[in-house]
């Protein structure tokens, strides 16, 4: 593992609970998220996403294994951790008899911002997060996706260079996701390393470069989306011919791989090459006249990922 | 790993603690429900116990012959105590919420989590003290000791404040729910009246006698009452001191290893 | 209402207060509180005023035990109560409450069946009190009659308070509200001679203690255990709780009707 990546866990544990019966929350997790991508900590309620999320943050101590971020002990060197990490937590933990102005600059001086620089920092992440307007109203006002905006702000207060977002997105609607989201890229061009949490595989897929799976407290698959969806299998292409030319054309097909079982009128390969294998298919099925009405590829998803190292399903069990 | 121009270079421990005492200050004003019912009960004590107990300066020997004089310090002193638990309930509150974890996730010094909020508590205890002095003067006491009697009335409450602030925060710590608040509450609700906070030792009989006698509340109520029962004197000052001092490094020593101990479990 | 057979009515009465004494029962946090506090403060007056009752103005007592009875009785009975009143508004909070209007249940049945849990809740608390507080010296001088009265002026008592309680219930459906209401009743206790006699205060204090209901309720009790088992004490034991019962009893009913109606 590389020293200089901003997160690396080894063997990471957290027991709950009574020691002779302890709950395993976090069962062995290593990790190592490298600098300037967005890595995508997916799993279900209690797989121990949260625990390892709270371990890495300071907020909570290993029961054994080590782990560092931003290149120092979580442990030992707890409090240069803090400095240097951003977190934006799954509740979005904010006093409602404050205003967004207020919990800004009471975070500015929690990180040790200097005092100068207090207001116009407030002022420009405030900006930046389109809360200028609700600045000096009560947070209890906020909408959920106000609230999470704010959150994200604050965790930028000091520049992290690490960032935690720990389901950024629960709860909210599409159109506030897709603004968080864009907010997340944005970050990240910047510069910033993200881990963040979450139980929607849309998330995961549209974010992240890497995502791990965590189920019952253990990483049971860790990759970019698309090398894990791969490893599930091949994608399907799926096509639509004139009547009549169906045959020519799954004699064309099972030249790139097994043919799938599919909808009345449709036919389905497993492109065993994968999805570079399209533009050939076309091209053969050109070459032997057939004109291809409707074409359709659909990669395996996160999901099926999932359900092929857990044995469950993610979506659907929330 | 690139170095940000936000680095924490103006971090300390008494910066923050004063940016937390303020945002304490502002939330009281802003929910004054969690805030009036601790003024209110003081002087609700104040005027309840003077008036139903009013013959006890009657007996032989008793210090004053003004009820009020004996019953304001005790009020005075009972709502610098809940003053202080009700930095408990606040606390349980953040923990509860999630905001707690917000504060303890931040580089700041965790001496300023405890001492922030604490003189947060400071301030409040004095303007309850304040107040109900006001009220108790209207209501006929009369200062015996002058102004360093007063000061001792200050200084026993906010020690005390200091005291039950360390122990509400600590069972805070511990309990993180609403359990604790009745555990803080109760706690120091029987040692507060197991003292001389009713009558004074000589009169007292029985069991109560011995349990006033070594509890160091009693210390602490007759330092409040300096100033309401004739001159002040040393020997009436020191116990209370030390027992507030010896009982404040306890309990803010308490608060501080279940502020430790968040990360623990 | 269907079945408004009397017997019918009473079976179910008696079904609501035994589901409102479980409730009891079964929280103990609602319980300890209204017997260990007044148990305290009788044990920490008894040591504090122990001789304080030579005082002119106090009546002749053997001991302050006798004396503060009385007042931990009735204190335990007002604590009590509060409890029983806003058990009614977290019934309307939760729904409960509806459900069994819905049901064939009648509706005094519901209020009837609360105040009746109450009440026996307070008898048992004066019984417990009294025989707990024997081997510390308690000595009733009214005897097993004057117990008697005592037990059925707590049960009195926990109507009319608990009649309050359930009016504010109906009215408001919170029971913070009701809670809400536990100072005022705090207060009208201390404004009374619950812990020491009136003949002893002075002022606009003793002005105020004098005007208090709670003040004779008390006196009686106290007479039945100090003095003994006279008319006079057993008119006040009874009659006050009885008095406060009519007035706390009929606002019940009008809000009950209010949110029926309202439904």
């Amino acid at each position: 593992m590389s020293s200089r990546s901003p997160i690396v866990a080894s063997q990471l544990v957290r027991h709950f609970g009574s020691s002779d019966n302890p709950v395993r929350a976090v069962d062995g997790v290593d990790l190592e998220v490298r600098e300037g991508e967005i890595f995508g900590f997916l799993g279900p309620n209690g797989a121990g996403k949260s625990t390892t999320v709270r371990m890495l943050t300071t907020l909570l101590r290993p029961t054994s294994g080590t782990a560092s971020v931003a290149g120092f002990d979580i442990v030992r060197e707890a409090d240069k951790v803090r400095r240097n990490i951003g977190v934006a937590l799954q509740d979005a933990a904010i006093d409602p008899l404050m205003t967004g102005n207020e919990l800004l600059e009471l975070q500015a001086v929690l990180y040790g911002i200097a005092p100068s620089s207090v207001k116009p920092r407030a002022g420009e992440l405030l900006e930046r997060v389109g809360l200028t307007a609700a600045a000096d109203r009560r947070v209890g006002t906020y909408s959920g996706g106000m609230r999470r905006r704010l959150d994200l702000a604050l965790s930028l207060i000091h520049e992290p260079t690490v960032l935690f977002l720990d389901e950024p997105t629960t709860g909210l609607d599409p159109m506030s996701r897709v603004t968080l989201w864009e907010e997340v890229r944005r970050l990240n061009k910047e510069g910033t390393t993200v881990l963040l949490t979450t139980q929607y595989l849309e998330e995961a897929d549209q974010l992240a470069d890497r995502v791990a799976i965590i189920d019952g407290g253990k990483i049971v698959r860790e990759g970019a989306p698309r090398d894990l969806k791969a490893q599930v299998g091949a994608p399907t292409l799926l096509i639509t011919v004139d009547h009549g030319l169906e045959a020519t054309a799954s004699r064309v097909l099972a030249e790139f791989g097994d043919m799938r079982p599919t909808a009345e009128g449709t036919l389905g390969v497993g492109l065993a090459a994968g999805a570079r294998a399209v533009t050939d298919v076309v091209r053969r099925l050109d070459e032997e006249g057939i004109v291809v009405h409707h074409l359709e590829l659909n990669e395996p998803s996160l999901d099926d990922v999932f359900a092929e190292a857990t044995g469950h399903r993610l979506e659907g069990e929330k | 790993m690139s170095t940000s121009h936000f680095s924490p270079t103006h971090l300390s421990a008494v910066r923050s603690s004063r940016a937390l005492s303020a945002r304490g200050m502002r939330n009281m004003r802003r929910l004054p429900s969690t805030f009036i019912p601790t003024l209110a009960m003081p002087i609700f004590q104040a005027i309840a116990f003077s008036g139903t107990f009013f013959a006890i300066t009657k007996l032989p020997g008793f210090p004053t012959d003004r009820s009020i004089n004996w019953y304001l310090p005790l009020a005075v002193i009972m709502g610098s105590a809940f003053a202080g638990v009700g930095l408990g309930f606040t606390t349980i509150r953040d923990i509860e919420t999630g905001f707690f974890d917000r504060l303890r996730m931040s580089p700041t010094p965790r001496s300023a989590l405890i001492l922030g909020p604490l003189i947060m508590t400071w301030v409040r205890t004095v303007i309850v003290v304040t107040m109900v002095v006001i009220v108790g003067f209207g209501f006929g006491a009369r200062l015996t000791g002058g102004v360093i009697g007063l000061l001792c009335l200050y200084v026993a409450s906010i020690g005390l404040a200091t005291v039950s602030a360390g122990w509400g925060l600590g069972i805070a710590y511990r309990f993180r729910d609403m359990r604790g608040a009745a555990i803080m509450q109760l706690t120091l609700f029987v040692v507060m009246f197991l003292s001389s906070a009713q009558t004074p030792l000589y009169v007292m009989t029985g069991w109560l006698h011995s349990v006033a006698r070594v509890n160091p509340a009693t210390n602490v109520l007759r330092l409040s009452r300096q100033g309401f029962l004739g001159e002040v004197t040393w020997n009436g000052v020191w116990g209370g001191l030390l027992a507030l001092v010896g009982g404040s490094i306890l309990t803010l020593t308490f608060a501080y290893r279940g502020l430790r101990g968040l990360e623990r479990d | 209402m269907t079945a408004a057979a009397p017997a019918v009515a009473l079976r179910q009465t008696a079904a609501m207060s035994k589901r409102s004494i479980l409730a009891l029962v079964r929280q103990p946090a609602l319980v300890v509180p209204s017997i260990v506090f007044p148990l305290f403060f009788a044990a920490l007056g008894t040591s504090s005023f122990g001789r304080a009752t030579g005082l002119p103005g106090f009546p002749k007592v053997d001991s302050f035990l006798d004396f503060s009875l009385a007042g931990t009785i009735v204190q335990g009975v007002l604590f009590g109560s509060v409890q029983s009143g806003s058990a009614l508004a977290t019934d309307i909070e939760n729904g409960f409450f509806y459900r069994l209007l819905a049901s064939p249940t009648s509706r005094l049945g519901i209020l009837v069946g609360r105040l009746m849990g109450a009440a026996a809740y307070g008898a048992a608390q004066t019984a417990f009190f009294t025989v707990l507080l024997i081997p510390f010296g308690l000595h009733v001088k009214g005897g097993v009659a004057g117990a008697v009265v005592m037990l059925v002026s707590g049960g009195l008592t926990a109507i009319a308070i608990a009649g309050f309680m359930a009016a504010m219930a109906l009215r408001t459906g919170s029971s913070e509200a009701v809670q809400g209401i536990f100072p005022l009743v705090f207060i009208a206790l201390f404004f009374s001679s619950a812990f020491f006699p009136r003949q002893t205060m002075s002022g606009a204090y003793r002005h105020i203690a004098n005007a208090n209901p709670i003040s004779y309720l008390i006196e009686g009790l106290r007479d039945l255990c100090i003095t003994g088992f006279t008319a006079s004490a057993c008119a006040k034991a009874l009659l006050v709780p009885i008095g406060i019962m009519v007035i706390s009893f009929s606002l019940a009913l009008r809000s009950l009707a209010k949110r029926v109606a309202a439904q």
